[in-house]
């Protein structure tokens, strides 16, 4: 599924980034560029997915899809989605994903999870004390209290989380196989949790595959849950401070808000003493995320509908050829108006 | 009356061997080595002495996941006083935890935590009870190359110090010598067990190449019982033969430390419940694994050296019946151990470059990039480069090499002279074979099919569906 994965990501760079930009995108970089591209080419679903992706497997992915003749690289890290590739990009049939709000977060909501399940299995067994799952000392408080704030041992949890785990994994449209995964790395007494190179020979796919379907299946589980709050309250405490609805960096974040306070570009960047470039950044960043975000101070109307408009025209995003077709823009404002998108 | 306490405390009727002494020995506050096979309850030494002492255990712990197995073993058993001070602790946590301090039964570390100041000035500031060395072996082993910060435990000690207690397993007469001075122990109490374990029986295959080898543990592993666990050299031969194994309707598992957190976890318990009858692993799996019934460990290729072998193959029939350790080799595989034995040492050349950048007042941590060593190896090469001139490291890291290869030499030995392999083991660690045993090595004349039985077919257990395993896993019950 990584192919599949890369080759969508490589459709929608259009040919304009290196492959370089795809390993980042999948491990979530927290950079401009990184996040930016995010927004000009719409591939919020990828990002942050695979944090932990070994540089050797995402280039064994990477060439795979040029032995399939699906994409050709230059020297220089750049690549051309081939007719055949293109022709594969109209076949894909890819799992739902939202790495964008979730950003690697899901796994901590998981480790809630998988603690909780142990310490009630291992209640209902009568044990006091087990080896925990996580070792995180974060989670493992955030569970102590959890626990304890909801009176576990009345039983009353047990029955709860369960009609809750049921009901809602069955109205979030998972596939039978993504709720086996969600459970099969659950483990308690008598149940142990099953590893991956075993859900792999299962299944039979590869482990890496197994791994991208049961995040597929946390992102969707977890919509659900927030979707529907007031039917899973337990679930949607678990799932506390795990979606990311403000995405900025933190720099940006700062940035915005002397932004909205109605400081100008100029006194951000004396007071912050940044680079007004760094600002600049801040700002794209912003409008890409902030769907109200006004950028009529730095662009007009008119101004952002030309840089719309010559994207089409000449089929690219790339900043230099849009900068020679709009000499009278600066590159700032084609940024912005490129992450703005249609108006 | 001690045994009284051990009945109270841990409900075990009676000492096992050593343990009674050592802990007598403690308790008049002398100093001691334990050296005690691997699962025979080493870590009861100083547990005991933890209960009737009323200031604080302190135990250096070489590796992490070892240091979280003591703890969790403890605090299965209710003990809520006990801390591990490793580099997993937050700043918060850590702040804490070295405040009260004192208040602690048990203090678990790493070397490297009892070097920083803020650690080493806490511990100096209070009194302790006692002070041991977990695996002390690794003073000697790793502390010349691997762990330079276990050779400054002993400079951290101080004077006026509480008793220490060195824990190993396998030691040689040069390693014991040293885990003396590195401690500065003085004239301690040594407990040797008998390092011969008669209930395990040696054997070894020779082949003509290596690719035999995999087909022969294949057809091994098909036919005798289990539980078992094969040893490779790297972690992608352990990925590709448990695949192998799977793939022949072998209940097997790949281990080793790229695995994450849970799948370790997971595999351990399944290997404990029999769930898993084969673990497929490199050195890292073993240390704190906890199963008597291991009846076989196979190594595919030869280890680094003896102490490692014995220790690897002493996992085997904790519960005192038979078992087989087997070792196989292909001619050529002292160069491959021998290259695997100094992969980690800094070379000549990296001694120039850490004196030139110094020479430069830049900071030699660049090497780690732009040299592309390993960290161990800088960490080796800086920890000497502090302590000795240019020319003295680099005659140094020579004679570690030689070490090094010297100690693959005497394992080849085990493999290539046609004398009784136990009496050679146990001599490599200073002692002679008081008795001869009837069914002893393949040099000695040994029948496989004698020791192991043969392999128990079992039934693959029907999958559940999901929503029946979340039932079992919260209600017990489907
Ligand atoms: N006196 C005793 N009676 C019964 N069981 C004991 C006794 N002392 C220790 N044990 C048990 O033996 C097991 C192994 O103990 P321990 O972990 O201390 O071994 P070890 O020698 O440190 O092994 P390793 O070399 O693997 O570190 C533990 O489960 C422990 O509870
Ligand atoms: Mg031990
Ligand atoms: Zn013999």
């Amino acid at each position: 599924m990584l192919r599949q994965i890369l080759l969508h990501i490589f459709y929608q760079l259009n040919n304009e980034r290196t492959i370089n930009a795809a390993y980042h995108l999948l491990r979530g970089k927290r950079s401009g560029q990184t996040i930016q591209d995010v927004g000009i080419f719409k591939l919020y679903p990828y990002f942050g997915i695979l944090r932990k992706l070994a540089r050797p497997v995402f280039e064994d992915g990477v060439n795979s899809l040029g032995v399939e003749g699906w994409i050709r690289t230059d020297d220089n890290g750049y690549f051309t989605l081939t007719e055949s590739g293109l022709e594969q990009v109209r076949k894909l049939a890819l799992p739902f994903f939202d790495g964008w709000h979730y950003q690697g977060n899901e796994h901590i909501f998981y480790g809630r999870l998988s603690l909780i399940v142990q310490s009630l299995s291992n209640q209902a067994a009568g044990i006091r004390s087990f080896i925990p799952v996580q070792r995180n000392e974060e989670i493992q408080g955030w569970c102590r209290q959890f626990l304890l704030a909801s009176d576990f041992r009345s039983g009353m949890l047990q029955q709860a989380l369960f009609h809750e785990m049921k009901t809602s994994m069955e109205q979030s449209g998972l596939s039978t196989l993504q709720k086996e995964l969600l459970v099969e790395r659950l483990t308690g007494v008598g149940v142990t949790g099953i590893p991956w190179q075993q859900l792999s020979f299962e299944h039979e796919m590869t482990e890496l595959d197994c791994q991208l379907l049961f995040i597929s299946a946390l992102h969707k589980w977890l919509d659900t849950i927030h979707q529907h709050n007031e039917q899973f309250p337990y679930l949607l405490k678990l799932a506390e401070n795990i979606r990311i609805d403000n995405v900025l960096t933190g720099s940006a974040y700062q940035t915005a808000q002397m932004y909205n306070q109605g400081y100008s570009l100029e006194q951000i960047s004396a007071m912050r003493r940044l680079k007004a470039s760094t600002i600049e950044d801040h700002l794209v960043e912003l409008a890409m995320n902030e769907p109200t975000f006004d950028s009529t101070p730095f662009i007009s109307h008119e101004q952002h509908e030309a840089v719309q408009q010559a994207v089409r025209t000449y089929a690219t995003r790339k900043l230099r050829v849009l900068h020679d077709a709009l000499p009278h823009l600066s590159y700032f404002q084609i940024r912005l108006a490129l992450a703005k998108g249609e108006v | 009356m001690l045994e009284q306490r051990l009945q109270e405390i841990f409900g075990y009727s009676e000492f096992r061997p050593g343990q009674k002494e050592i802990i007598e020995h403690l308790l008049e506050g002398r100093d001691c080595i334990a050296l005690l096979p691997t699962g025979m309850g080493k870590s009861m030494c100083y547990q005991l002495p933890g209960y009737m002492f009323d200031k604080p255990v302190l135990i250096v712990s070489p590796l992490l996941s070892l240091m979280q197995d003591q703890v969790d073993q403890l605090r299965q058993r209710g003990e809520k006083r006990v801390v591990a001070l490793n580099s997993f602790l937050s700043p918060n946590k850590k702040t804490y935890a070295l405040h009260f301090l004192h208040e602690y039964r048990f203090i678990f570390t790493s070397p490297e935590m009892l070097t920083q100041p803020q650690v080493r000035q806490r511990l100096q500031s209070m009194e302790l009870s006692l002070i041991v060395a977990d695996e002390a072996h690794c003073i000697s082993q790793w502390g010349f190359d691997f762990r330079p910060d276990y050779l400054r435990i002993g400079e951290i000690l101080g004077e006026g110090r509480p008793p220490v207690l060195a824990l190993t397993a396998t030691a040689t007469d040069s390693v014991l010598a040293d885990i003396k001075k590195y401690l500065s122990m003085k004239e301690p109490y040594q407990f040797i067990h008998n390092v011969n374990r008669e209930n395990i029986k040696l054997a070894k295959y020779m082949f003509d190449k290596k690719e035999e080898k995999h087909e022969w543990i294949l057809e091994h592993v098909k036919n005798t019982a289990g539980p078992g666990i094969v040893y490779m050299s790297s972690r992608k031969r352990c990925d590709e033969f448990s695949q192998l194994l799977i793939e022949n309707h072998i209940r097997a598992a790949s281990y080793h430390a790229g695995k994450d957190a849970e799948d370790r976890q997971f595999i351990q318990q399944q290997f404990i419940q029999n769930d898993v009858e084969w673990i497929v692993a490199t050195n890292a799996f073993g240390m704190g694994v906890h199963k008597d019934d291991i009846r076989q460990v196979i190594h595919e290729s030869m280890p680094a050296n003896v102490s490692n072998y014995m220790q690897e193959i002493g996992r085997a029939g904790r519960d005192g019946k038979d078992a087989l350790a087997i070792l196989l080799y292909a001619d050529g595989d002292e160069h491959y151990a021998r290259y695997i034995a100094i992969e980690d040492l800094p070379k000549t050349m990296h001694v120039d470059a850490y004196a030139a950048y110094r020479q430069m007042q830049q900071n030699p941590t660049v090497m780690l990039h732009d040299e592309g060593m390993s960290e161990t190896a800088f960490r080796v090469l800086d920890y000497w480069m502090q302590q000795e001139p240019q020319e003295a490291v680099k005659q140094r890291l020579l004679n570690m090499e030689e070490n090094k290869h010297t100690a693959v030499r005497e394992m080849a030995n085990i493999i290539h002279m046609s004398t009784c392999m136990r009496a050679k083991l146990v001599e490599y660690f200073g002692q002679t074979l008081i008795k001869t045993q009837e069914v002893c090595c393949t040099e000695c004349g040994l029948e496989m099919d004698k020791i192991i039985g043969p392999r128990r077919k079992v039934t693959k257990q029907a999958l559940m569906t999901w929503d029946g395993r979340l039932q079992k896993l919260l209600f017990g019950h489907i």
